[in-house]
């Protein structure tokens, strides 16, 4: 089955470990997205397995097939390994028409004219380029570019399908409506997909898993979902948005369902917070509080009362930076919701929406 | 479904091997054809200037060639080297800069014909011009002098080529285009914002120039600078022609004069003078490199941006007369003479009854003429074809791979451009003449092929590295992942979008061929003799009128070469 796996899969670039020994299996018809700030190794990863870059040590295999294996020393060229790719730069032959680049991959491997022809047209109407077919590559607008190399990528049928930042190209209207336009082509075709991005909310609108990495490590697998609300450290925590962090101390701690309840205390404040796993009393946590979940003028378990010292209109929203036991907490909240700088407020967060996580 | 997948594995496992064996082959192979033209010639030469015979004969070591670079006569011609390289190089910068900003900065009318006119004495073999100003130039007869005695009625001469203004002249008219071509792309390529950012931060218009657009361009300035210097210690043509008959020496006549000239001809003294001459090269591109070091191009290189232009007014006309009156002067006054003497029966007497074809039939009636034309065609197709499909590899090699070994192939492909024709025919003469005899190569048309080729490397491999390092690693990436092998995705992707680029190092290659005469008269036999070659003997046994006729044939030539360049490939690429 077309999937997607790698073991102990490592690259160095001199003395720096780009990728460092990672496991991953992506599987058949699913979407996962590999994210992190540049210099991560995200890139660096996808390059060995579309087999443009060698991993020095490890295996990675496309479905039951392994191709490349560090130890065996074995490697399978690009060009053998049956993949489509979109790249960053679109990578747009400029010599070619629209045509001639999406039948690329097909006529390097000797297909029928007849076949190619039909194959094509359809791969240009997946995308909705069929009128475009004759003009020259080098006069398309980027999304227009961006559509042409999702249909070369695709038109092979590839058994999975790599995708460098192809969006970040795009301005942002155009980007979120190319986003959704592919989610919803790659669900209805199926294909296991493995995509690079440094974008968040890219990486949480399109995926079926995120796999968060940073220094060449990754940091936590899961769905958008998880390793939003249950970051698995305070690097993933801190990646998606700017959340609250506050220092407490475990005094009691219980299992409930496959969390944890942990009674805590710290600065001002005594209450409930969750974790994915158990502490010891006396332990020192640090627990994550979203912005969007902290909720004003309602005193509860965790609570503050703090002074507002700026405020931002954001249209939807409205941002706060409120100064409470000496610490600064961001809130969102309605934007209807008036707060001139120096009004006194109340904080308070649910124990569901307190996460801690080691300091 | 498992046969299938073993297949795939076995095949995969074949380009493995290929890769991990065929490589370090393939490194080793090119690195000893390079050094085979660059090393050897280059170790043959400290060996000759060591060496008390002739090549061939036995002999033994010392230093007496180099004890004879102490005689005034060599000192002499050092010094007149270096002094006419300066005063040409730093003459034709100027003129240059002046004529590069009139194309690329200002509202002169005709930019674009004034780029191609100013441009065009470049690919004018020198041989050709050389003798053309000789006839315009001579103190007796010379077509200038003569229009001027009857202008004015005076019986003196306006001007005389033979001398130390006329080798400087001569070789201006191929400096210049030569630092023009250089400057004039930094011109262009000049993002405007930079001298806008200036202008809004309170400089004034000529600040701006001197503090933002000139010291921009000082790095390609100075490297313009210093290549040219270099190519002028280099230029045999212009010394040998006005030069030599009174009495101007340099360096590369000297060592034509030992090695050809003299009744026991001195092989040591001369090649001493041309190894101790390419240390001196070397020297130079040593200082440019640390002259260089850490300065940036960036800023000049990339895009195009719209420039800024300069409005001159009514002074564009003046600026329009500058750059046509160095066209009339490099090109249509010595195209003229050629004209005019290839129809009268002596040069400088141009009276209605002198006219004649007899030099047109002499020429076409003339064996050796033929033979060298054909011996020229020959190798400016096999030369350009072979150096280009070596440079190409080697640029790809040195642009697009992270193989071990790519920074010695670069090294070497690099070592012949500070190494001047004749040096370098010396390097090649020792180097033939030691091979065992089986491999025959001195006095084939092979020894002529493999030095044109070293001499043609270089060019080779900056035209298709440039070529390369415009097209973007992902364009070359997108195609492999896609299916396509190594050999199609050279020819699909990136010999297809880089043709244009071949095509114009093919021509600069064929042209260099054509008009190569200092390493050509050192290595060349009677049955080997090129077009250059037979040039300078016709032109030396008198017979300029039947010279200016084969100057015709090769201009014709050249310009074709050119009108096709222009036309059908210039309108593909935007650089070169």
């Amino acid at each position: 089955m077309p999937g997607v796996t790698l073991k102990g899969v490592g690259r160095r670039f001199g003395a720096l470990k780009a990728v460092d020994s990672i496991d991953l299996a992506v599987e058949h018809g699913e979407f996962v997205t590999l994210l992190g700030p540049s210099g991560c190794g995200k890139t660096t990863t996808l390059r060995m397995v579309a087999g443009l870059e060698r991993n020095d040590s490890g295996v990675i295999a496309i479905g039951d097939r392994v191709v490349s294996d560090a130890a065996a020393d074995l490697f399978v060229p690009p060009d053998h390994r049956k993949l489509g790719m979109v790249f960053q730069s679109y990578a747009i032959w400029p010599h070619m028409t629209v045509f001639d680049n999406v039948a690329y991959p097909l006529s390097v491997r000797h297909v029928a004219r007849a076949e190619i022809r039909a194959r094509v047209m359809a791969a240009l109407k997946l995308v909705e380029m069929e009128a475009y077919a004759g003009r020259p590559a080098p006069a398309l607008s980027g999304g227009q570019q961006q559509r042409v190399a999702i249909a070369r990528a695709l038109v092979f049928e590839p058994e999975v399908l790599l995708l460098d930042e192809p969006l970040s190209n795009l301005d942002a209207r155009l980007r979120a409506q190319m986003g959704d336009e592919f989610r919803a082509l790659q669900r209805r075709l199926k294909i296991t997909t493995l995509y690079v991005t440094h974008d968040q909310e890219e990486a949480m609108a399109l995926s079926d898993r995120v796999v968060v990495m940073d220094k060449g490590r990754v940091l936590q697998v899961g769905a958008p979902e998880e390793v939003y609300h249950r970051p698995a450290s305070r690097t993933v925590a801190a990646f998606f948005g700017t959340p609250n962090f506050i220092e407490a101390r475990v005094t009691a701690s219980r299992a409930n369902g496959r969390d944890h309840v942990l009674a805590i205390e710290g600065a001002g404040m005594r209450g409930d917070c969750r974790a994915a796993e158990a502490h010891e009393p006396g332990d020192a946590v640090l627990v994550m509080i979203r912005p969007e979940d902290v909720t004003l003028d309602s005193a509860g378990p965790l609570s503050w009362q703090g002074t507002v010292v700026d405020g931002v209109f954001r249209g939807p929203r409205r941002t706060l930076t409120i100064e409470a036991q000496g610490r600064r907490f961001t809130v969102e909240c309605r934007a209807t919701r008036a707060a001139s700088v120096g009004d006194t407020v109340t904080l308070s967060v649910d124990a569901d929406n307190a996460w801690a996580v080691r300091p | 479904m498992t046969v299938a997948v073993s297949l795939e594995h076995r095949e995969a496992a074949l380009t493995h091997g290929l890769s991990r064996y065929g490589r370090p082959a393939a490194i080793g192979l090119l690195v000893l054809a390079l050094g085979f033209l660059t090393v050897y010639p280059l170790a043959m030469l400290l060996y000759g200037s060591i060496h008390s015979t002739p090549p061939g004969m036995a002999g033994e070591f010392n230093s007496a060639g180099y004890r004879a670079l102490l005689a005034p006569d060599n000192l002499q011609a050092l010094a007149n080297t270096a002094l006419i390289s300066l005063v040409k190089t730093g003459l034709s910068l100027a003129l240059a800069i002046l004529m590069a900003w009139i194309v690329a900065r200002t509202d002169t009318p005709g930019r674009g014909v004034l780029e191609i006119l100013i441009t065009l004495p470049f690919f004018i073999p020198p041989i050709l011009t050389a003798t053309a100003w000789a006839m315009l130039g001579n103190k007796q007869v010379g077509t200038i002098n003569l229009a001027w005695r009857w202008i004015t009625g005076s019986d003196g001469g306006l001007i005389d080529v033979y001398s130390y203004g006329g080798i400087v002249w001569h070789m201006m008219q191929y400096a210049t285009p030569f630092i023009f071509l250089f400057v004039v792309d930094a011109f262009r390529a000049m993002d405007p914002s930079l001298e806008e950012a200036s202008r809004m931060s309170g400089a004034s218009r000529w600040q701006t120039f001197w503090r933002v657009t000139f010291a921009l361009m000082l790095p390609v300035t100075t490297s313009a600078f210093i290549l040219s210097f270099i190519r002028g210690m280099e230029s045999f043509e212009s010394a040998v022609f006005f030069g030599t008959p009174v009495n101007i020496k340099v360096l590369t006549t000297q060592i034509f004069d030992m090695i050809t000239q003299r009744a026991q001809p001195d092989y040591q003294a001369a090649t001493a003078m041309g190894f101790a001459s390419l240390v001196l090269m070397g020297l130079l591109l040593v200082l440019q490199g640390r002259l260089l070091r850490g300065r940036s191009f960036t800023t000049v290189t990339g895009k195009a941006y719209a420039p800024n232009v300069t409005r001159l007014g009514p002074w564009r006309w003046l600026t329009f007369a500058i750059c046509f009156a160095f066209f009339l002067l490099t090109v249509v006054l010595p195209v003229g003479q050629l004209l005019l003497s290839s129809f009268f029966q002596f040069f400088g007497f141009y009276q209605i009854d002198m006219l004649t074809l007899e030099h047109y039939r002499s020429v076409w009636a003339n064996d050796e003429f033929w033979h060298a034309f054909g011996n020229t065609m020959l190798l400016g197709v096999c030369g350009a074809t072979a150096t280009m499909i070596l440079g190409g590899i080697i640029g790809y090699i040195s642009t697009r791979t992270t193989w071990p070994g790519r920074k010695l192939i670069d090294v070497l492909a690099w070592l012949p451009w500070m190494m001047p024709g004749m040096v370098l025919g010396i390097g090649f003469l020792w180097g033939f003449a030691t091979l065992p005899h089986w491999m025959p190569i001195y006095g084939t048309l092979w020894a002529l092929l493999l030095a044109y080729m070293a001499l043609g490397t270089p060019v080779a491999v900056r035209v298709t590295s440039g070529a390369y390092a415009q097209i973007a690693r992902d364009i070359e990436e997108c195609s492999r992942v896609h299916g396509a092998n190594w050999g199609q995705t050279m020819l699909r992707i990136l010999v297809a979008l880089a043709w244009p680029a071949f095509a114009v190092g093919w021509v600069l290659i064929f042209f260099g061929i054509m008009r190569e005469l200092s390493a050509s008269i050192l290595l060349y036999v009677p049955d080997t003799q090129v077009m250059s070659v037979v040039m300078l003997k016709m032109w030396n046994s008198g017979k300029p009128e039947d010279v200016s006729v084969v100057g015709l044939i090769m201009l014709a030539l050249v310009l074709l070469f050119r009108w096709v360049q222009l036309r059908f490939i210039k309108r593909r690429i935007s650089t070169l």
